[in-house]
């Protein structure tokens, strides 16, 4: 029954510094709940499956995997390696597309 | 507003997506299916670059007329399919570049197989109508048995000879050669299977 009384404060005092939710997140929720997040990402799967990316990115988990041997590795240090590269290798033309379609479901969401 | 909001989003999914490819890879990597996690870069660099010269020098030079199509592992296959199989609807044996203008005539896409379709049921309509009425009226029944047995297993031409006999119907008797005098039931089970009979034509 003591442990209960140590537990920690309830949190009143961080209500303050919440804030409203920002323009990112009300975006973001828009963006989930009208199911058009999940459009996007098996578009932007679909496009950079076509055009190689994420046999090549594959390709670079494994080269690391092989370095660091294959049980050594976390899930964790793959993405660290990985994302800039990913980041990095994702081809103009798809980039455009997928800011295109996201554009145009920011004014149709009328901010 | 706009792009900045946007390419965040994008990062987002972007990212997602990457936390896909990584956890896979891991999981192929740690739950051993992966075959290509043990052959070394430079043996898969050599092994693709090895295939795309097979089939990059077949197209390069020019062979892409010929009959034959290679493929990346060096093997060759014919322009029109050459295997034989069976036919599931008739029962003959098919060459496979043949089959799909076969399985037309043979299932009854095309014209010939749409027209003796329609004959078919036409035949088989005018029995039913032409039947079920009457057994009420003489409980004998006319014997239409004649029919089913007089039907002959070539094609279409036994038709006409088929609806002169019925357009000679007499309330009584129909064509009987053979009397027996059967149930309703009976009659009926043996027209239907006349009319089986009639749609097995070939």
């Amino acid at each position: 029954m003591r442990a209960s009384i140590n537990r920690p404060p309830t949190p009143d005092v961080d209500e303050e510094k919440r804030d409203e939710p920002t323009l990112q997140d009300i975006i973001n929720i828009k963006l989930i709940e009208s199911g058009e997040k999940e459009n996007l990402k098996e578009l932007l799967r679909e496009r950079l499956i076509e055009c190689g990316w994420r046999d090549e990115l594959k390709a670079q988990c494994r080269a690391l995997m092989r370095k660091r041997g294959r049980s050594n590795t976390t899930v964790d240090e793959l993405v660290r390696n990985i994302t800039p590269k990913g980041r990095a290798m994702v081809p103009d033309d798809i980039k455009a597309e997928l800011l295109q379609r996201i554009q145009s479901f920011l004014m149709s969401v009328a901010l | 507003m706009g792009s900045g909001e946007a390419a965040g989003i994008f990062g987002d999914i972007l990212d997602a997506v990457i936390v896909d490819v990584a956890s896979e890879a891991h999981r192929a990597a740690r739950l051993g299916f992966d075959r290509r996690l043990n052959t070394e870069e430079e043996e898969e660099l050599r092994l693709s670059a090895q295939a795309r010269a097979i089939v990059g020098e077949s197209v390069a030079n020019g062979d892409t007329s010929s009959k034959y199509t290679i493929d990346v592992f060096g093997q060759l296959h014919p322009a029109v399919a050459s295997e034989i199989f069976e036919c599931m609807n008739c029962g003959r044996p098919i060459v496979a570049g043949r089959f799909a203008p076969h399985l037309e005539k043979c299932m009854g896409k095309g014209r010939k197989a749409r027209i003796r379709a329609n004959a078919n049921i036409n035949l088989s309509q005018q029995r039913k109508v032409r039947s079920s009425p009457l057994p009420s009226y003489f409980p004998g029944g006319p014997t239409h048995t004649s029919v089913s047995s007089r039907t002959p297993p070539t094609q279409t031409s036994s038709l006409t000879p088929e609806d002169t006999q019925k357009s000679g119907l007499d309330p009584n008797d129909g064509t009987s050669e053979e009397s027996h005098d059967d149930d309703d039931k009976g009659q009926r089970g043996r027209i239907q299977s006349g009319a089986w009979q009639v749609q097995t034509y070939l």
